[in-house]
């Protein structure tokens, strides 16, 4: 479908779905709005114009819980896809993205030690990063953890995907006992909220999530489109990427860091959200080209449309509970996963697309 | 001219380049030659810039390679090595456009497309430019690799300057038609101001196409010889442990080596 379009029209075109998608994700759940009442709402909201007192209740809900959820989960969904494109071009590898590589688990495990040691004399050090010291936290240990998945996976400038596997298996390990530690030592209200945090829920959307979020994605994203030459360079190795001027040390702790600081950030917020990253830009490749100039835009876009129509399932499916993201995505995404290394393992790891 | 001057490469207390000066011929088929540990390969990653030496330095005419930003060693030498596989499918023409990302910055020129579609024809890869680069044979993908270098050093047209070309093995794993394809090209370079340095595998077909040549062994470069008739039998036997005898083709009085152990 995308095949025949230029760049610049498919970006168009999934712009136009995202737009409806928006529009759907916002309208549909407990509380239905129409296109026509919701661009009232938010008129309103901006106050171009006179609120009509009447009808306080429905636009406390769309302003206050539903477009903050909406766009919570477009950015989400937008991190996932660049961070997973990211880390599949540092990889050189489809199967890679941020839940394997240990980004994610990482991530949970450092926003959870600010969540539960967070007010304690402990860590009071803390506090007057106020509400940055979650993303902070996560920040740093999901670099970490990142960081070595990487260096245990690499030898010689080639990628070996069984030891990214097990790498990442063991990090992911680590930082999940990590976090279920602190589940258990917590008192009960942040013990449940670590539980469910590690499925991922855009329950908790409010708007300073959405402005932590659209902040760091847009200079990330921004960003990150620099490397769009780069990361295509890599694909031929670390050597060659270097005879064609790029510098792969530098490279790699700079995508490392750019990709870090948006997923830690989304992770902080909504939780861990598995697979989104693999799926997102494998399919964009599969759809139109694995240039990388086009992946980085595309994937953004298409990852906020898949993460919308995800979040509308996981409102729908068993009224009046919510089924957490991770959940939906798992059982959605594994079995790609699944899937994409058998196709590469049987191909004698000359990869998917060979 | 691209010269190495007196430099070692050292791994804690492992030398494996020992002083090693060698200046490469300009506009000529360079190969380095010798058995395996030699050294060679290190010599060419320094001399590409890829490797920083732990003492000496190169040169690339009158100006160390240190002084150069990596776009611009980027512009000034190309290096083609083993047949590179890619994960992901990326069209023959993306993957020849790579040689042109030093020259450029978000979006390619048309002189950028003209050059990679240029570089297409010289290796006979045009009809196929459009298809998938993991598709092909791994003979027409270094074809695809050799006309990405060719993009990335273009000299063809005027105003040209010295530009380098490093090869390092490229012609294993391909079959004999390749192998005389890609070197042919290589040496078509040599008109445009281009100096070739090559470390081939096959010995023979490296004594068939050099024009001066290096012949190292543990870290030192042991001979230098400006014909493959110069160099002498017993070093080479020497060297790599073989016995080797110089026969001289009756059809056009070209020597031939032959090997046995």
């Amino acid at each position: 479908m995308l095949r025949r379009l230029s760049y610049g029209q498919s970006y168009i075109l999934l712009g136009v779905l995202l737009a409806a998608a928006l529009v759907a994700s916002a309208g549909i759940g407990a509380f239905t709005f129409s296109p026509e009442r919701m661009f009232r709402y938010i008129g309103e909201g901006f106050g171009w114009i006179p609120s009509v007192a009447a009808d306080e209740l429905g636009r406390n809900v769309f302003l206050k819980l539903r477009l903050p959820r909406v766009l919570v989960a477009g950015l989400t969904g937008a991190v996932l896809g660049v961070s997973g494109t990211l880390m599949q071009g540092l990889f050189r590898n489809p199967i890679v993205e941020p839940g394997l590589v240990g980004t994610s688990a990482g991530a949970a495990f450092g926003a959870a030690i600010i969540f539960v040691f967070g007010e304690s004399t402990a860590l009071s050090f803390a506090t007057p990063l106020g509400s940055l010291a979650v993303p902070v936290a996560a920040f740093v240990v999901s670099f970490a953890a990142t960081m070595i998945v990487y260096r245990l996976s690499t030898s010689f400038g080639k990628v070996n995907v069984f030891t990214l596997l097990l790498a990442g298996i063991a990090i992911n390990a680590v930082c999940a006992a990590g976090t279920g530690f602190l589940s258990y030592v917590a008192r009960d209200p942040q013990a449940r909220n670590i539980t469910f945090w590690n499925l991922g829920t855009f329950t908790t959307a409010d708007w300073r999530g959405v402005e932590l979020i659209g902040l760091f994605f847009l200079i990330c994203f921004v960003w990150s489109l620099r490397y769009g030459k780069s990361l295509n360079a890599l694909m031929l190795g670390e050597s060659e990427a270097a005879s064609l001027g790029v510098n792969p040390e530098r490279l790699i702790l700079q995508l490392i860091i750019v990709n870090t600081i948006m997923v830690a950030v989304a992770t902080a917020m909504v939780g861990v959200i598995a697979f989104v990253g693999l799926v997102i830009p494998h399919v964009m490749r599969m759809l139109k080209s694995a240039d990388y100039n086009f992946l980085l835009p595309a994937s953004a876009l298409f990852g906020a449309i898949t993460m919308e129509v995800i979040d509308i399932a996981a409102r729908v499916i068993i009224p009046p509970a919510e089924l957490p993201i991770g959940i939906i995505t798992a059982v959605i995404g594994a079995p790609v996963f699944l899937w994409i290394l058998l196709r590469q393992t049987r191909n004698g790891g000359v990869g998917f697309y060979g | 001219m691209a010269d190495v001057e007196r430099v070692s490469y050292r791994v804690g207390e492992t030398v494996i380049l020992d002083d090693v000066t060698v200046s490469f011929a300009p506009n000529r088929f360079n190969v380095i030659l010798g058995p395996n540990g030699a050294g060679k390969s290190t010599l060419l990653k320094v001399a590409t810039g890829l490797l920083e030496p732990t003492a000496g330095a190169v040169r690339y005419g009158d100006r160390p390679i240190r002084a150069y930003t990596a776009p611009a060693l980027a512009r000034k030498r190309a290096v083609l090595s083993q047949r590179v596989e890619l994960a992901f499918p990326l069209s023959v023409e993306d993957v020849v456009l790579m040689g042109r990302y030093p020259h450029y910055g978000r979006t390619p020129s048309r002189r950028d497309r003209e050059i990679v579609s240029r570089a297409l024809e010289l290796v006979g890869m045009t009809p196929k430019r459009r298809q998938q680069y993991p598709t092909l044979s791994g003979g027409e993908q270094q074809k695809v690799q050799l006309a990405r270098v060719l993009a990335q050093i273009w000299n063809y047209d005027e105003p040209r300057e010295p530009k380098y070309l490093f090869l390092d093995e490229p012609t294993t794993s391909l079959d004999v038609h390749y192998q005389l394809h890609l070197l042919d090209v290589a040496r078509g370079l040599l008109d445009y101001q281009c100096t070739v340095i090559a470390i081939l595998h096959d010995i023979t077909m490296a004594l068939q196409y050099g024009d001066v040549f290096f012949l190292m062994e543990n870290g030192r470069v042991a001979h230098e010889a400006h014909n493959a008739a110069e160099i002498p039998v017993e070093l080479v036997e020497r060297v790599f442990q073989v016995r080797a005898s110089r026969v001289t083709d009756p059809a056009d009085g070209q020597g031939l080596w032959r090997f046995s152990l």
